[in-house]
């Protein structure tokens, strides 16, 4: 009987447009979208960058001193530049600010007489750090141009600059890529499975619920010989799966994107986040999605099944979305890792257990631990469907 | 056959519903106390007012809802203690009866041939005699959100009826619809007294009543005024036609209240 309702509820949800845009149209794009416009923009912002005639306003009472000659020097491949001259008492933040250039360069009247006398000058560089790139460029500039007036003096004093340097250190970073996506990126794919397990549960549950009562199927329904927890659980399993479907096509989608689109071209990225993809990372994942969609399930419902009109239940659930967000863009905190007590809130948990499946780090107990806990707050959850499902006040419009 | 023994049904109010009603009371009784019994091959009429207790009596037998006391008796299946057995016995239909918009008739019926356990081969010789009796061979797989108000109340005929009821409960079934459609309850109804099956019927329109019944009770403020057979009601008239004398129970009631 049980499989008769979700049979039937399955292909009424499949014929419901709304339903399959939020289960399987969103997720399956979010990824593709996410990433082809991440890429595309990053990838337009460098080459901008790169490609940008920086306006460089040199304020200086003798334009062809060493710095200005060194400058002009620089390959108009390593950074366009465009050099207008003032003199030096003019107003540099003005120049910056009134946006008649981008970077400005006070140079000090003595430069080239403390370069030769190997005095140390000072160089002031105006920029706005709102203005992407000019910081870089200016930065870029100028070592370039003390590097080369540095290697002159070690030239004038007959030094070897390698004796000049006491010791090198190489910094080791033993974090395979694996766990440095964990680590940062980690929380990301359990916060998009988890607003998309909510999404892919929503329609469902409001159209098999609210929806039912106020097309006044539910009353026919119920005079039918079968017990109200068999046309729950029926009904729940539709929810359910819709939930389970639209985090996996969320999957299909990043599965896409890296495969078909090929948007990440780091191999190393690549490598590892395919070997993140591996039959064991998806089937944990899809056992902690198991118990948290139907945790969704039992707490949409007994709002879905109270609410009058669909319109209704829609805004009693928008905030509750927000409830589910909250905890999970924990994940996105830095520091908040998953312990023995962090194992038993209920998202917060599935985020923080995800990001160390991601990182490859999650220990047998901790997963077990967060699991059971997941799994009897679903319980709970759905003990509270039934006995709301069961109030007469609520099933009669 | 249905046996309705000192049936009582009371509402809890919630704070929202007192607000509306104006009132302190926590319960509001829409059923007291109220017994009757079809008989198979025989039409029952629940005659009242509307908020008079028809639909939560109806309701009630047909096990959407839970008596508060006494108790209903389908086919001799106690709806409290086998609730499951007897609803297997009872076709419900009423006039705002729903149905899915996205399914096509087809599967609407197999849907509920399949709830009602219906066997394979019953089910198709059932199914082919309500298709070709309502005439629905036409529209069978055009989904419901396609088809005019007269198409979906013969799907809503043939849905109640594929499991081949011995107990048909009808909560204003003629409401909003047209004479044609109306027409067409009517005479499922006729067929199934001569069928031998018992029909449960709630209606406010007399001329219905009148055409159909063969006995009545009238309900008002859910207590039961009047009960026994449409001759005997006829017989013991003191207005000139069947509203009238309808009207004069109810009032009389009122009056009575009101002293």
């Amino acid at each position: 009987m049980i499989f008769t309702i979700f049979k039937k509820e399955l292909k009424d949800t499949l014929r419901d447009r709304r339903t399959l845009i939020a289960m399987i149209v969103i997720p399956v794009l979010v990824f593709p979208l996410i990433l082809g416009i991440s890429t595309s923009v990053s990838t337009s912002f460098e080459d901008k960058q790169q490609n940008e005639v920086f306006k460089v306003a040199l304020l200086t009472d003798d334009p062809g001193n060493e710095f200005v000659r060194e400058l002009m020097s620089i390959p108009y491949s390593l950074g366009p530049k465009e050099l207008e001259f003032h003199p030096l008492q003019e107003d540099a933040s003005q120049l910056i600010l009134t946006d008649s250039a981008q970077i400005a360069i006070a140079i000090p009247p003595n430069f080239d007489q403390d370069q030769a006398n190997l005095i140390s000058s000072n160089i002031t560089v105006y920029f706005k750090e709102t203005n992407l790139g000019a910081k870089q460029r200016a930065e870029f500039f100028a070592q370039h141009i003390e590097s080369v007036l540095r290697n002159k003096r070690y030239d004038a004093l007959d030094l070897n600059p390698t004796k000049l340097i006491p010791f090198t250190i190489n910094y080791t970073n033993l974090s395979s890529t694996k766990e440095m996506l964990g680590k940062y990126v980690g929380g990301f794919i359990p916060y998009l499975f988890i607003i998309f397990g909510f999404i892919g549960c929503l329609y469902p549950a409001i159209d098999l619920f609210t929806g039912e009562k106020e097309r006044k199927t539910l009353e026919t329904l119920l005079t039918a010989p079968v017990p109200r927890w068999k046309i729950l659980v029926g009904k729940m399993f539709v929810v359910v799966l819709s939930g389970i479907s639209a985090a996996s096509f969320a999957m299909i989608g990043l599965f896409l994107s890296l495969e078909v689109f090929e948007f990440i071209d780091n191999p190393k990225i690549l490598e590892a986040v395919n070997s993140i993809l591996s039959l064991k990372f998806i089937s944990l994942l899809f056992l902690l999605l198991i118990p948290l969609t139907v945790f969704f399930a039992g707490i949409m419902i007994p709002i879905t099944i109270s609410a009058k009109s669909f319109k209704e239940a829609q805004s009693i659930l928008t905030p509750v979305n927000f409830m589910i967000i909250l905890p999970a863009m924990v994940g996105f905190i830095p520091g908040i890792e998953l312990t023995y007590t962090t194992a038993l809130i209920p998202i917060v948990n599935i985020v923080l257990a995800s990001k160390e499946l991601v990182a490859d780090t999650l220990g047998i107990d901790l997963l077990f631990l967060t699991f059971l806990v997941m799994t009897a707050f679903a319980v709970l959850s759905v003990v509270l469907s039934h006995k709301r499902f069961g109030r007469e006040s609520n099933i009669i419009s | 056959m249905i046996e309705v023994n000192q049936l009582s049904k009371i509402f809890e109010l919630t704070k929202k519903q007192r607000k509306e009603n104006n009132s302190n009371e926590k319960t509001s009784t829409a059923v007291n106390n109220i017994s009757f019994t079809c008989q198979p091959g025989r039409v029952f009429s629940l005659l009242g007012p509307n908020g008079a207790g028809k639909t939560t009596t109806l309701r009630t037998i047909a096990n959407i809802l839970q008596p508060t006391s006494g108790s209903v008796k389908v086919n001799g299946f106690d709806t409290v203690i086998a609730p499951e057995q007897a609803r297997k016995n009872i076709g419900f239909l009423t006039g705002s009866t729903g149905l899915y918009e996205r399914l096509t008739p087809n599967e609407i019926i197999a849907y509920f041939g399949e709830l009602y356990g219906v066997e394979k081969i019953a089910f198709e010789t059932r199914k082919e005699y309500l298709f070709k009796l309502l005439d629905m061979h036409d529209f069978s797989n055009k989904r419901i959100g396609r088809l005019s108000t007269g198409m979906r109340q013969k799907v809503s005929i043939a849905r109640t009826m594929i499991h081949d009821p011995q107990v048909v409960i009808f909560d204003e079934p003629t409401s909003g619809l047209d004479v044609i459609t109306a027409e067409n309850i009517i005479q499922l109804i006729n067929n199934c007294r001569k069928q031998g099956k018992t029909v449960l019927f709630s209606s406010h329109i007399m001329s219905e009543v009148d055409l159909l019944c063969d006995d009545l009770a009238i309900i008002h403020k859910g207590e039961i005024l009047f009960n026994a057979t449409m001759d005997e009601f006829r017989n013991q008239m003191q207005s000139k036609n069947l509203t009238a004398e309808f009207i004069r129970i109810v009032q009389n009631q009122t009056k009575t209240e009101l002293a």
